[in-house]
């Protein structure tokens, strides 16, 4: 009987914890909404606001869930996606096609996340360790590629051009097709099942004849997919691109997996779900503190502590002694 | 049990922060309401408020809320002029400023603009420059009045969208104002005798033409003295001409019989950056250093006691205390209060008198810096500048350009002097 409690109790726990995110999600909505009100801000606007504000680091993220399932971290996501859209908005700016911007972004995005996992496999390197080193590489990479563009200090794409698709709707489709894409992937294909096997143990992984590298490229690869069409969308936001062009994407990438419940080390517990409800919730939140006219650098600090709650919640959650089933 | 400890110790500390943060909110927007119990005491002894049955100046009976888009949040330079509108202005007119966060590019720009808009503000003044053109287009579709502060648009820029009705205008330094900041700067060392130059170029490597313009009026000024040219120039279009041609990339060269001993440029801010700066400044040949910004950041540290140093920046605090150390010999400096014609003219608009040139259509006014060689005068600036009662545009001398005429507002704003703003204020 007392057994039978305390299954029911742990079982109650594992429920508030799985779903503590979207549970997190639908109060900072609540609390937005209530502001709204009280504050008189324009509603519609706003939702459009959320979804311009949060798409790219949904997309770029949702790929990024492979890289994380497997253990590992990628910190040149942001670098990535600059190079992406600035040679993306070079290439439209040679053809004046769209479609073969969109392809060149996903191209550029998809050959830099190999070259990282495959410099990483050459040299049996830990792969955030290659992603460093990419880093460096790109941020220079872009200095160039504006300068070589002689434009100034900036590389545009007419507005005209992009002013067609910069749209909810466009956006919302191009989300909706990769994150389908990605969901696919991971929760109904054996890619999915192995990435989560070889990040929670790499050890049994391999001794069951899974091919560690093999699994980090295809993560590496489908990653770049998710950059690719983040540049694509930033271009279609914002025109003008700069150096400093996505320079806080590969931050809010990391903060909105986590903050989505993510659990850090990847493996069994990872869910493809998080990027969305996380970059969604840190937007929500970043609307929250704008309505309450809080000082940025106040916000930076309630932020910090909720991100320092998110992962407190997830760890306790996942210090059992039993894997998961 | 632990667990439960540290979650409710993070929650507490959440809660702390928003209750603190929320007060301070509370009390930015009560004080901006005049009528109400935190009203800031020095709104009723300098200028009662007025109500829209008077007509007389700007209306204050309804709040209004503008948005600032600013790329820059912690210079010296932007916390002066966020102090002026936050401290100064805010507590005397029914306004409510809403600041953006540090804005590193063109989509964080629009992000901000959106937070705007969505925010019911009725108009942005922008101090961000990534991609103004998205910036007025945006504004304009979306009924938001639009003004630039310390900054002008290109002339194609200006053609484009003078005639917008949501676009206000803009004031600061033109692109020849810049010029002449360098060129004047170099030229007081110049006229004393010198010959023997090193020079930090700022944020010239990164085409940001501000800089850009201010090292041609520097490099001018040497080809004049020096009877010699730069990159094969020596007049202001050919001298930015061949800086654009030459990547923004400058080189120290000899300029007939003056010298650029030593360049740097960027804002790299590591250990490298740091060590050409000491270089250029310990080079024994080097008399003077010129910059185009941040001279006091990039040099004062290293510059030797018989050098001299010039800067086109602000006034601060430091500043003033640079310039009675004898560290700093020549401040040309924005003053905070500079950006008080901008707002009302954004208020005039948004009360429904919009100010337009003779034509019909956005102004575009240039304004200059103040310019002190000692320490005296830089600490009589300051001490206009930084006041919070008694700024060097006081309400009063404002009010005067709520629903003005063009030529009076034109005429008020280019009388940007110190002895000038002295004589207005009487």
């Amino acid at each position: 009987m007392e057994n039978e409690k305390k299954i029911r109790k742990e079982n109650v726990k594992a429920a508030v914890f799985r779903f503590a995110p979207l549970g997190g999600l639908i109060l900072l909505f609540g609390i937005f909404m209530a502001l709204a009100v009280i504050k008189d801000i324009n509603i519609p606007y706003s939702f459009k606001n959320i979804v311009n504000q949060s798409v790219v680091v949904v997309v770029a993220a949702t790929g990024a869930v492979f890289i994380y399932t497997l253990g590992s971290f990628d910190i040149s996501l942001g670098a990535s996606l600059c190079v992406s859209a600035l040679i993306g908005a070079m290439a439209y700016n040679a053809t004046k096609s769209l479609p073969v911007m969109l392809l060149t972004c996903v191209g550029v995005a998809v050959l830099i996340s190999l070259t990282s996992s495959v410099l990483a496999s050459v040299f049996n390197l830990p792969v955030f360790v290659t992603t460093i080193a990419m880093l460096s590489l790109l941020s220079a990479l872009a200095l160039v590629l504006i300068g070589a563009n002689g434009t100034g200090d900036v590389i545009q794409v007419p507005a005209a051009a992009v002013r067609g698709i910069n749209n909810v709707w466009f956006k919302l489709i191009i989300l909706a097709v990769y994150l389908g894409m990605c969901v696919f992937l991971f929760d109904f294909m054996k890619l999915g099942r192995r990435e989560k096997f070889q990040g929670g143990n790499p050890v049994c992984a391999k001794l069951t004849g899974l091919n560690g590298k093999r699994l980090a490229i295809a993560a590496f690869a489908i990653a770049g997919v998710g950059v690719g069409l983040g540049a694509f969308l930033t271009i279609t936001y914002a025109p003008t691109l700069s150096r400093n062009t996505a320079s806080s994407v590969g931050m809010d990438i990391i903060i909105s997996i986590v903050f989505g419940g993510m659990p850090v080390s990847g493996g069994a517990r990872s869910k493809i779900y998080s990027a969305v409800i996380g970059a969604l919730s840190m937007t929500m939140l970043n609307q929250i503190m704008l309505a309450l006219s809080l000082d940025s650098g106040v916000g930076q600090i309630v932020k910090a502590i909720i991100f320092l709650l998110v992962v407190s919640i997830s760890m306790s959650n996942s210090k059992g002694n039993i894997l998961p089933r | 049990m632990k667990n439960g400890m540290k979650l409710t110790a993070l929650l507490m500390a959440l809660v702390m922060t928003l209750c603190a943060c929320g007060t301070k909110g509370n009390e930015s927007t009560a004080s901006a309401a005049p009528g109400t119990s935190t009203e800031a005491p020095g709104k009723s002894t300098e200028a009662p408020a007025t109500t829209a049955a008077e007509k007389t100046g700007p209306d204050d009976s309804k709040n209004v809320k503008i948005g600032v888009l600013v790329s820059d949040v912690t210079s010296a330079e932007a916390l002066a002029f966020r102090a002026y509108y936050e401290e100064y202005i805010q507590k005397q007119y029914n306004v409510t400023f809403m600041y953006s966060d540090e804005l590193a590019d063109a989509a964080a720009e629009a992000s901000a603009i959106d937070n705007f808009i969505a925010n019911n503000c009725k108009a942005i003044i922008s101090f961000a420059s990534a991609d103004r053109p998205a910036q007025i287009e945006t504004c304009e579709s979306n009924g938001v009045y639009y003004a630039v502060a310390t900054g002008t648009l290109t002339d194609e820029q200006y053609e484009t969208y003078k005639n917008y009705k949501y676009y206000v205008g803009a004031i600061g330094p033109d692109l020849m104002t810049e010029y002449m900041a360098g060129y004047d700067m170099a030229k007081y060392y110049l006229d004393q005798g010198f010959t023997k130059f090193g020079m930090f170029g700022g944020a010239t490597p990164y085409y940001t033409e501000m800089h850009i313009y201010r090292a041609a009026g520097m490099l001018v000024a040497m080809c004049e003295a020096g009877k010699g040219t730069y990159l094969g120039a020596s007049d202001m279009g050919g001298m930015i001409g061949a800086i654009y041609g030459a990547g923004c990339q400058l080189t120290p060269a000899k300029i007939g019989s003056v010298e650029l001993c030593g360049y740097v440029g960027g804002y790299d801010f590591d250990d490298a950056w740091f060590g050409k700066l000491a270089a250029v400044a310990n080079d024994p040949n080097v008399e003077v250093l010129l910059a185009v910004g941040s001279g006091q950041t990039a040099f004062a540290g290293f510059k030797q006691a018989s050098q001299k140093l010039g800067d086109i920046d602000c006034y601060t605090a430091d500043s003033v205390k640079l310039m009675e150390s004898g560290t700093l010999n020549y401040l040309a400096g924005k003053f905070s209060a500079s950006i008080g014609p901008i707002f009302m003219a954004v208020l005039s608009a948004v009360q429904g008198h919009p100010i337009r040139n003779a034509e019909g259509n956005a102004f575009a006014i240039g304004q200059g810096y103040w310019v002190a060689t000692s320490a005296e005068e830089a600490k009589e600036y300051y001490a206009v500048d930084s006041s919070k009662t008694e700024p060097a545009y006081t309400r009063n001398m404002l009010d005067k350009l709520y629903n003005a005429s063009y030529s009076d507002f034109e005429a008020f704003v280019k009388a940007y002097s110190f002895e000038e703003i002295k004589g207005l204020a009487k």
